[in-house]
């Protein structure tokens, strides 16, 4: 009871006073919470999505069979199938692109009587009991008759009709495999099993239309242990059981990472907006010391202040955590998009038609708001729970105390940085996890570390600035440096403030400039033939759907035409984790590589992949994975076996995340059995012009084929709008990391101004002008922000090279050539130079109103 | 009531209070006097939980509060102590009424017309909204006085409680004191450097450079 009626008196009627400065505290707090929850919120509907995809249709079955290499096989094996397991579900499915919907679909052919059993959408395994009596009313229910009839005829889902307005009867054309067909819905499919983007054809309508007879992608089963065992023993050497869980496992491991990445930035805005919340807390503590030492005084024991600073805390937090979830809803919709772009590319088609936020994630976020508030304010609560009643008649105690533990903070601080570092090269060398924790740990601990440093570095740089200052600013100079100095934890605080924004700013700079300057190495080394063309219904860097071989051979038909490189892109088996592999023509890329690149190390190893050993190079991914370097073997599993790819080239590969791997394609022929091409890049003869050529082919195949086409530069241009478009929403997380910090430095400042008043009544009773207390307030904010700079050059490398050596290592398997943009980094620190100072202004303006007689006449 | 035995006190090296023994009965009315730093704040500090002394005893109705845990001492000031300062100490940003009634909320035994009371009695009435800064150096000494007595604590003690004032105000204040003692029937030390205010006491006590001239 009366601790309610002290937080009213004391707490509440602070934060209401402190109007300006709350409403920072809330508004920074609620940009943390609000990109967390933006970004939980889109990578849980990505991964949920990434799962139904490998789910499948068939969404009770427990085993799939499919080819090792991800290709579709003979459906032949179902009838060897079925005589073991009869709940077995032949399937053919195809990624389809829709131009007119701008969107892709998963088009899946089913053998109708059988799967509808399963698609009636029965929530349990009792339908396996008794399939039939369930299948019933769903013929009923739905046009199966045209469904049979018409080979073109289509089920889509109920949400699909509703996020096109499409109608039952409606034709639209999709570019499948690399032609276009016109697709006619038959009926709209009320399913909760189904992700929005599936349509349903008959397997044999499937085969007919798309020219995919004898055909299938996997065949799902339901069965057990045994009959599984019995299965894999009359499978031939290309097709594989597998149990769906382990596919799970391997596949959403790969996306989860991604996951951490986006989660971890944003986690870095909430620790930005933690730290600001800590710092009002603990200016708020600092400034009302006098009041703490007088409830002492009159019998408010310690747990009363905790309680009464720790609610200070958790009402802002809670009161911006709420605003962030609100917030969170606009985050969630554009982060769902950026983020289904990028696994589309990267990984595999996804769509998410939801960008709600449910009451689940509402909960979560909120509680994780509270959870952090608590933890920012309860330091600076035990802080005030220990000053001492007599504190009410002494000044400058505080400062008194901290200055005594100066050297021992650095000296914790440079232990945790260093501490820091040590952890973070844990996951460096040994990786115990799949998510780099004990970088993003070493992150923290190094923001910590500099943090505790802070002060005593503060302290050294004043010690030796201090009469420069004086000497260059006069009278001003020595308040504003004299003020800093006999405060010098406090504004130690927003140094801090400053320093972390900087060091974000670096750090983020550094990586997207490190980024650059590696995929246009790569670029430069890969990207040399002058058109590059493929199937339309791909949307992901790779296809794996193999072109018609009429089109290569319209292609070689044309008399421009030098060489033509035909890529087999297909998922191998490595060690039991699915990878690309990229079967090239390396002898036609050798042929024309010198036109666009030279390097003679380069060309060496392609002549090595030209000869008769089999040998691969693998991406960077791979290389660390699994520890594998030049001249170690690749067991790559092919329907001949296992067949040890010696390795003469670790190269970096920003196509993918899940490891890739090249080979000449005359392996492809001896191992696999294949010969066909799923995308292809074409050399043509000198002074041929590249436009003039893609013009003509594109009119002698459209008006049977869909291909994109390409020129060298388009695919350049496209390859850095993808790569912009992945960290677009990384970009984003960083840019209101930037402001959150931005708003702590204001925040920072503007508390030491309210606590300044009495200071700034006395300077006014001496006769200081507003100008001069302008310019003292201008000059304090000038040496934090050149401080803060100066701190933050220190800690944003440290924290990018633990980004780009440590944690992109780690979860893409990518390596990074680290560089520093000196330029951007000077440029954008004089940037925040100005924007520190400029925030001194706020104080300022609050100093203005200041009414010196009440401070002076308090006393 | 209050009894001190061989009390010392350093800051740092510097010794403030030097072998203090002397005691106080239940009722009693005692001034402090001594010059600036002579250690008569600490002494009063001391006694008022606020302090700890290095070593000796404070014994307050038979029970030695040297030995109390900060919690202990907490409550002591709590409920047996009421404090009145010279800077008045009044919290800032609250109101003459919340700030009488502080006392009564960190006891949980708020009770608003006592509260009125009070205001009533030190001469307040009209001003209950008011905030510290808005009223003169008598009537924010008056509100320390009605804080500090309201939650009825035996103990009042004053450090140079007419400090801040000009002399006549600072006798309003002393005639406001002295007459709710009288009425009330508490222990009252008081710590001054001004030897009038002292003289409204029972007994005076002369303390300098740390060692107690009785």
């Amino acid at each position: 009871m009366s601790f309610f009626k002290l937080l009213r008196i004391l707490i509440f009627r602070n934060i209401q006073e402190n109007k300006f400065l709350t409403f920072l505290s809330i508004f920074g707090i609620a940009l943390g919470i609000a990109l967390f929850t933006g970004v939980k919120v889109a990578s849980d509907k990505a991964i949920a999505s990434f799962e139904s995809n490998i789910q499948g249709i068939i969404s009770y079955s427990n085993y799939e069979i499919v080819d090792i290499s991800g290709i579709d096989f003979n459906e032949n094996i179902y009838v060897k199938i079925r005589e073991i397991e009869d709940n077995c579900f032949p399937l053919l499915q195809t990624f389809a692109y829709v131009p007119e919907l701008k969107d892709s679909v998963e088009i899946n052919g089913i053998f109708t009587v059988k799967a509808t059993q399963f698609l009636k959408l029965i929530p349990s395994e009792a339908h396996f009991s008794n399939p039939e009596s369930h299948s019933r009313g769903f013929f009923e229910k739905y046009n199966f008759d045209d469904f049979y009839r018409q080979t073109n005829a289509v089920f889509i889902t109920k949400n699909f009709a509703a996020r096109h307005a499409i109608k039952k009867g409606d034709i639209f054309k999709a570019i499948v495999y690399d032609r276009e067909y016109p697709l006619k819905v038959v009926d709209i499919m009320d399913s909760d099993i189904l992700i929005t983007n599936t349509i349903i054809m008959d397997i044999g309508n499937f085969q007919e239309y798309f020219g995919k007879t004898g055909a299938l992608s996997k065949i799902d089963i339901f069965t057990d242990e045994h009959n599984a065992n019995i299965i894999k023993s009359v499978l031939p050497s290309n097709l594989r059981i597998e149990r769906k869980e382990n596919i799970f496992k391997n596949q959403t491991a790969i996306v989860k990472s991604f996951r951490y990445n986006l989660q971890f930035v944003s986690l870095i805005a909430v620790l930005v907006g933690i730290f600001m919340l800590y710092n009002t807390v603990f200016i708020s503590v600092v400034k009302r010391r006098t009041e703490i030492g007088i409830l002492r005084s009159l019998g408010a024991d310690k747990k009363i202040i905790i309680m009464l600073f720790t609610s200070n805390g958790l009402i802002l937090g809670t009161i911006g955590s709420i605003i962030g979830i609100l917030l969170g809803q606009i985050t969630a919709y554009f982060s769902t998009i950026a983020v289904e772009k990028t696994i589309s590319t990267m990984y595999t088609a996804i769509t998410i038609a939801d960008y709600g936020i449910n009451v689940k994630d509402a909960v979560i976020s909120l509680l994780f708001g509270i959870i952090v508030s608590l933890i920012a304010s309860i330091i600076p609560a035990f802080e005030a729970s220990n000053i001492r009643p007599n504190e009410s008649s002494r000044e400058g105690s505080f400062e008194r105390r901290y200055a005594k533990f100066h050297k021992w903070f650095f000296t914790s601080g440079i232990f945790f940085i260093l501490a820091g570092i040590g952890i973070s090269y844990i996951d460096y060398y040994y990786a115990p996890f799949t998510a780099p924790i004990f970088a993003y740990t070493g992150i923290i601990m190094l923001i910590a570390g500099f943090t505790l440093a802070s002060s005593f570095y503060f302290f050294i740089l004043l010690k030796l600035f201090r009469i420069p200052i004086k000497k260059v600013f006069g009278i001003i100079g020595e308040i504003a440096s004299g003020d800093i100095y006999g405060n010098l934890h406090r504004f130690s605080v927003a140094l801090m403030s400053v320093a972390i924004s900087g060091a974000l700013i670096i750090a983020f700079l550094t990586i997207i400039f490190s980024f650059r300057t590696s995929l246009n190495k790569w670029i430069h080394k890969n990207i040399t033939a002058d058109v590059y063309i493929k199937p339309a219904s791909c949307r992901a860097n790779y296809c794996f759907y193999p072109v018609s071989e009429n089109v290569i051979k319209t292609v070689e038909s044309f008399s421009e035409v030098s060489g033509i490189d035909k890529f087999r892109g297909m998922q191998v088996d490595v060690y039991g984790k699915k990878i690309i592999a990229g079967f090239a023509d390396i002898k036609v890329k050798r042929e024309h590589l010198y036109k666009k690149y030279k390097d003679e190390n380069y060309e060496m190893i392609l002549s090595e992949m030209e000869g008769d050993e089999p040998i691969a190079g693998i991406s960077d991914f791979l290389s660390i994975k699994y520890g594998l370097g030049k001249g170690d073997k690749l067991p790559v599993y092919t329907p001949e076996g296992i067949v040890n790819f010696k390795i003469n080239d670790v190269f970096s590969s920003y196509s993918t995340t899940s490891g890739f791997v090249y080979i000449d394609r005359k392996w492809l022929k001896k191992y696999w059995g294949l010969d066909d091409t799923t995308q292809f890049s074409v050399y043509l003869k000198e002074n041929v012009d590249a436009d003039l050529f893609i013009r003509k082919l594109r009119d002698s195949l459209k008006l049977n084929y869909s291909f994109e086409i390409m020129n060298n530069q388009e695919l350049r241009n496209r390859i850095i709008f993808i790569f912009n478009r992945t960290f677009a929403i990384t970009y984003v997380i960083e840019i209101i990391s930037i402001i959150i910090s931005l708003i702590g430095v204001v925040n920072t400042l503007l508390a030491l101004a309210f606590e300044r008043k009495r200071e700034i009544s006395i300077i006014r009773y001496l006769g200081g002008t507003w100008k001069q207390i302008t310019q003292i307030f201008l000059l304090s904010a000038g040496i934090i922000a050149t401080s803060g700079i100066l701190y933050s050059i220190l800690l944003g490398p440290l924290m990018s090279i633990i980004l780009i050596e440590v944690v992109n290592k780690l979860s893409f398997g990518w390596k990074i050539y680290f560089s520093i943009p000196y330029h951007y980094v000077a440029a954008v620190s004089i940037l925040l130079f100005f924007t520190t100072l400029l925030s001194g202004l706020i104080p300022s303006g609050v100093a203005r109103k200041i009414d010196p007689e009440r401070f002076i006449t308090f006393e | 009531m209050i009894k001190l035995e061989h009390v010392d006190k350093y800051y740092g090296s510097f010794h403030v209070l030097k072998d203090i023994s002397f005691e106080v009965g239940k009722g009693e009315f005692l001034s402090i006097v001594g010059r600036s730093g002579s250690g008569k704040s600490t002494l009063l500090n001391i006694i008022g939980g606020m302090d700890k002394a290095e070593s000796g005893k404070v014994i307050v109705d038979n029970e030695d509060i040297s030995s109390y845990s900060d919690d202990k001492l907490t409550l002591y000031r709590r409920r047996k102590v009421g404090f009145i300062f010279q800077f008045f100490n009044l919290l800032p940003n609250i109101t003459v009424f919340e700030n009488i009634s502080m006392p009564l909320i960190l006891n949980n035994i708020m009770d608003e017309e006592k509260v009125k009371n009070f205001i009533k009695l030190v001469g307040l009435e009209g001003k209950e909204k008011s905030f510290p800064f808005q009223l003169s150096g008598g009537e924010q000494q008056r509100v320390a006085i009605a804080r500090a007595l309201i939650h009825s604590p035996e103990i009042i003690l004053a450090d140079e409680p007419t400090g801040s004032l000009d002399s006549e105000t600072g006798a309003m204040i002393m005639e406001l004191i002295c007459g709710l003692m009288r009425n009330l029937g508490k222990t009252i030390i008081i710590v001054t450097h001004e030897s009038y205010i002292a003289q409204y006491a029972g007994r005076i006590i002369t303390i300098k450079d740390g060692i107690i001239y009785k």
